[in-house]
């Protein structure tokens, strides 16, 4: 089981369709022996996690109908469990208040089952020409029908995710990381096993339940890595309070030295490059670039700062807000005036949310193209990455390997609104205008906007949230190790994980 | 379609009060249309004026050439200055300047060409410190000046000495108004001839600057044109009627280009490609769906937000803009998607995502311009470096009209900024105060991004592109 799970966090997204149908039914079952194992002895703890899904059993009094893909056959045994497992796993038509965007209030039909089944299914055939290997199950929302082992921490955190609250790959680690902590806390080794053997077989469900939320990003696999690693190596006799005690002290370690210490230095390098009277240009928000540059504006460089940002997400205005109210001087571009942009701007910066082995750049999805622009400006592109987000992984294309992100975000409110005026002119053959005929007089809500794109047969909205950036257009990529060309990355990896 | 649409300023309601209002009074209503941007983008604009210029030709009394040329300059003029940025105004202006000259030679025959060449080159020799008036427009270089550098015939010249210098025959390029270094060879050449010929006066043009052989000839023109007229009287030659049937057809071609265009679908795309795309553009739209209907392919679709991107999604989702046009039943076309035809919308940030998939983008266009260049929607220049940067070969679809002699020496005067709301929504009060949103609305490709040009008239390079522009423009009439 450890061995799987271990797998299962250095496996990269992408592969996750592939895994997906085995993963059904296999850590499904081994679920269910671990929730045996467990369940006489660690009541306590998981109390909570318990009740949650007790309350969830409450609601669907319908009892586990037909769930789409649940382990059907079980011994007796177990049936008591599972029922409480499986149930609220039909709770799929009650939105949890948590889920705030308005995009994903409209899928929530009468019939949950058929629909979430119907979109699995159609989802990978419509978008297949792209990004089909990468479809694998719509994101979740929701905390039902998780895993009562999963920690109430790390509950919440998925919906974090999912909800893009907590975002960026570094925030995302050590969200997770703060989250395991408090799992470890709470943890008291059930009779019988180690710690180390046990507490690795709870993480499974975590990072599983963490991974259905939002798939996890590169430094979460490397941290996840590292946690099982440290787990793995403590020493079985050593006191179950001693090795909680070391491990959190590890954990709080791994946060200070690979991000906190190494922000610090990255920062520090990085300000040396910012000049009087340059101008950075940045695209979204990367929280290293926005450090750099207030510190670079507090140790009273006169600068100025051009934010280039992009629909769906525009996490640059958060940026730009930000970097604003600090007193500098910000301007705002959405990326189809990024070729004006880049005209003013002296140097570029950017976040990272990985950098590949081949010394590309992984990152949000737009990258590519300001640092194209700025290469093609003979303007120097610095990268300001931590070694933790370092990868062994390699890619030459930002198809292979990506975050496929729910296309209805693609049109905000605003934008479904001002297409609504269209229903009359849709065209003859489309379902909507043939059905829908007779409640003309009905008002039409801005989401009838996705129906349609949805019910159009060769209409897909497509998006994706990572593009990856050739190594020639990076001049340098600044790490705790220093400055360096994107070609030692590699080194600089192997570096970092064999220390 | 809808009632309010009537009520709504724009092409519409402006081709409707044409018939009713007089030209002076339609003048001003376009001017003001074009000043508040009710009517934007190429092709409403070619249309709107191409009417307009027909209503000032149709109301214009009397047989003078010179005079007609004038009145449509000055209306050119005032209609580019209210909306210099909209470029196809200039561009029909000129081809209707261009006609106007061509109808007046055609039936002149030779003779024209003589006499406004002899025109404008005899006052060389009298007044010598007559320079030209110095253009700031950034039109005003351009590569058909170089024509005027050709030497010339020594009889040429004898002929300028004698009065009646109306027979001679003249490259009818050398008309240059200003002066460059190109040109200033020119009269050097010429004199040189000249010293063969012209023993007393030629020496005094040596010794002359350069502007000397490029004079305005506005004053020489008119003389030379009032004789001309005289001349057009004796011969009864129908100068409105022509002019009036060669604008009919300048509105046909904006009717028609589209579907030549669309026409050369097939030889550009073949079954299952990857097309990438941006725009609601309807020239773009008619290509890809004529091609559609024996081809199978697959079209990718940037949105460019946030400028226009409704438009895009209407396009997409119902196959036509709703804006705008209202003459919407007799150009029906299918939408893609219902021709079976998979569309992929994507935001303006995943092009270069995408690209590595990509066969062909396809780029509609604002303005082309003579060096092959374009200006088209913001982002184009995104699409345009990533697909260079792939090896994607980039094809611009653009009628003829949109082709500006216009060269971009200036960028930012072509550019134009659009209003900073649609990228950040005033409610951010906050935002918008402490920070500089920018929106620029078009892009300017340079010429090496793009692979091909295709116009009604075929496919080009962009290289070859400076040479439609002389087949279209008069140089007389590049600074209106």
């Amino acid at each position: 089981m450890s061995e799987t799970a271990a797998k299962e966090a250095v496996q990269p997204p992408t592969e996750s369709k592939d895994a997906k149908p085995a993963e059904g039914e296999a850590p499904k079952s081994a679920e269910g022996e671990t929730a045996k194992k467990i369940s006489p002895a660690e009541l306590k703890k998981q109390k909570a996690a318990e009740k949650q899904a007790r309350r969830a059993q409450q609601k669907t009094t319908s009892g586990p109908a037909a769930t789409p893909q649940g382990p059907q056959s079980k011994e007796g045994a177990k049936q008591q469990q599972k029922g409480s497992k499986q149930a609220p796993k039909d709770d799929k038509s009650r939105p949890i208040p948590t889920r705030t965007k308005p995009s994903q209030t409209n899928i929530a039909p009468p019939p949950p089952q058929q629909q979430s089944k119907r979109e699995a299914k159609q989802d990978p055939k419509q978008l297949g020409l792209f990004f089909g290997h990468l479809y694998s199950q719509p994101r979740k929302h929701s905390m039902v029908g998780t895993s009562k082992d999963v920690h109430p921490a790390v509950l919440a955190l998925g919906l974090q995710y999912s909800s893009y609250t907590i975002c960026g790959s570094t925030a995302r680690m050590v969200a997770m990381l703060l989250a395991f902590k408090a799992l470890i806390e709470s943890y008291h080794t059930p009779k019988g096993t180690s710690l180390s053997r046990h507490l690795i077989q709870l993480l499974g469900p975590q990072i599983e339940y963490l991974r259905d939320c939002r798939p996890y990003s590169i430094s979460m696999g490397n941290a996840i890595r590292w946690l099982k690693d440290i787990i793995v190596k403590t020493d079985p006799s050593t006191p179950e309070y001693e090795a909680k005690r070391d491990l959190l002290e590890e954990i709080d370690m791994f946060i200070r030295e690979r991000v906190t210490a190494a922000d610090k230095l990255i920062r520090d390098v990085a300000v040396t490059k910012i000049l009087p009277g340059d101008v950075i240009l940045t695209y979204a928000s990367s929280s290293i670039v926005e450090q750099t540059l207030l510190q670079a504006h507090a140790s009273g460089i006169p600068f100025s700062v051009i934010v280039v940002d992009s629909k769906p997400l525009f996490e640059g205005k958060t940026l730009a807000r930000k970097l604003a109210n600090a007193g500098l001087k910000v301007r705002y571009f959405l990326i189809t005036g990024a070729s004006h942009a880049i005209k003013d701007a002296s140097k570029v910066f950017l976040g990272a949310h990985a950098m590949m082995s081949n010394g590309r750049l992984y990152s949000r999805v737009g990258t590519a193209l300001v640092s194209m622009l700025a290469n093609a400006q003979s303007l120097p592109v610095i990268v300001l990455c931590e070694s933790v987000k370092f990868t062994e992984k390699v890619a030459l294309d930002s198809i292979v390997g990506n975050e496929v992100a729910p296309p209805e975000e693609l049109l905000s409110e605003s934008e479904r609104y001002a297409l609504l005026h269209l229903k009359p002119h849709l065209p003859k053959s489309h379902p909507v205008t043939t059905e829908e005929t007779p409640a003309e007089g009905a008002k039409s809500a801005p989401s009838d906007v996705l129906k349609w794109i949805e019910a159009s047969k060769n209409l897909h909205h497509l998006q994706v949230l990572y593009d990856v950036t050739p190594a020639e257009y990076i001049d340098m990529v600044i790490t705790e190790y220093g400055s360096l060309p994107p070609s030692s990355v590699p080194v600089v990896h192997r570096l970092s994980t064999n220390i | 379609m809808a009632p309010g649409a009537a009520l709504a300023p724009g092409l519409t309601s402006f081709l409707r009060s044409l018939k009713t209002n007089p030209s002076e009074h339609s003048v001003d209503h376009l001017i003001a249309l074009l000043k508040r941007r009710q009517i934007r983008n190429s092709r409403p604009c070619a249309v709107a004026t191409t009417a307009l210029i027909e209503k000032v030709v149709g109301e214009f009394k009397g047989h003078d050439a010179m005079k007609l040329l004038d009145r449509v300059r000055s209306v050119g003029r005032r209609l580019t200055a209210a909306q210099p940025r909209e470029v196809v105004v200039g561009n029909i202006v000129r081809r209707v300047l261009g006609l106007i000259r061509e109808v007046v030679e055609d039936n002149v025959g030779g003779d024209l060409i003589g006499t406004s060449e002899t025109g404008r080159s005899t006052p060389t020799q009298h007044d010598h410190g007559f320079r030209p008036p110095l253009n700031s427009s950034i039109s005003s270089f351009s590569p058909l000046r170089h024509a005027a550098v050709e030497p010339m015939d020594a009889s040429l010249y004898a002929s300028d000495m004698s009065d009646s210098g109306e027979l001679s025959r003249r490259p009818p390029l050398l008309s240059s108004h200003t002066s460059y270094a190109p040109t200033s060879s020119a009269p050097l050449v010429n004199s040189l001839f000249g010293l063969f010929s012209q023993p007393v006066d030629s020496s005094t043009n040596v010794s002359t600057p350069t502007g000397q052989a490029s004079p305005d000839g506005k004053g020489a023109h008119s003389l030379n044109l009032d004789r001309l007229t005289e001349l057009n009287r004796s011969q009864h030659f129908d100068l409105k009627g022509e002019v009036m049937n060669g604008i009919q057809e300048l509105q046909e071609e904006l009717e028609q280009s589209d579907k030549q265009i669309a026409d050369l679908a097939h030889e550009h795309i073949h079954a299952n490609e990857i097309i990438l795309t941006h725009t609601a553009s309807t020239t773009v739209q008619k290509f890809l769906t004529k091609a559609a209907k024996n081809r199978k392919f697959t079209v990718v679709h940037a949105e460019t937000y946030p400028h226009d991107n409704t438009a895009t999604h209407e396009v997409l989702l119902t196959g036509r803009k709703q804006g705008g046009k209202a003459q919407d039943e007799d150009d029906k076309w299918k939408c893609l998607t219902e021709l079976g035809i998979p569309v992929y919308v994507i935001p303006d940030s995943h092009v270069f995502a995408i690209m590595s998939r990509v066969n062909k983008v396809i780029l509609a266009t604002h303005t082309v311009l003579a060096n092959g260049g374009l200006v088209a929607a913001a982002g184009a220049h995104l699409i345009a470096q990533a697909a260079k940067s792939h090896q994607t070969p980039v094809v611009v679809l653009s009628g003829v009209y949109k082709l500006s002699p216009v060269y971009p020496f200036d960028l930012d005067e072509l550019i134009e900024y659009g209003d900073a709301g649609a990228v950040v929504p005033y409610e951010d009060g906050e935002f918008v105060d402490k920070v500089d949103v920018e929106h620029p609305l078009y892009d300017y490709v340079p010429a090496d991004l793009v692979d091909l040009y295709i116009t009604n008239l075929g496919g080009h390079a962009p290289s070859f592109l400076y040479r439609i522009v002389a087949d279209h423009y008069r140089t007389e009439d590049v600074v209106l």
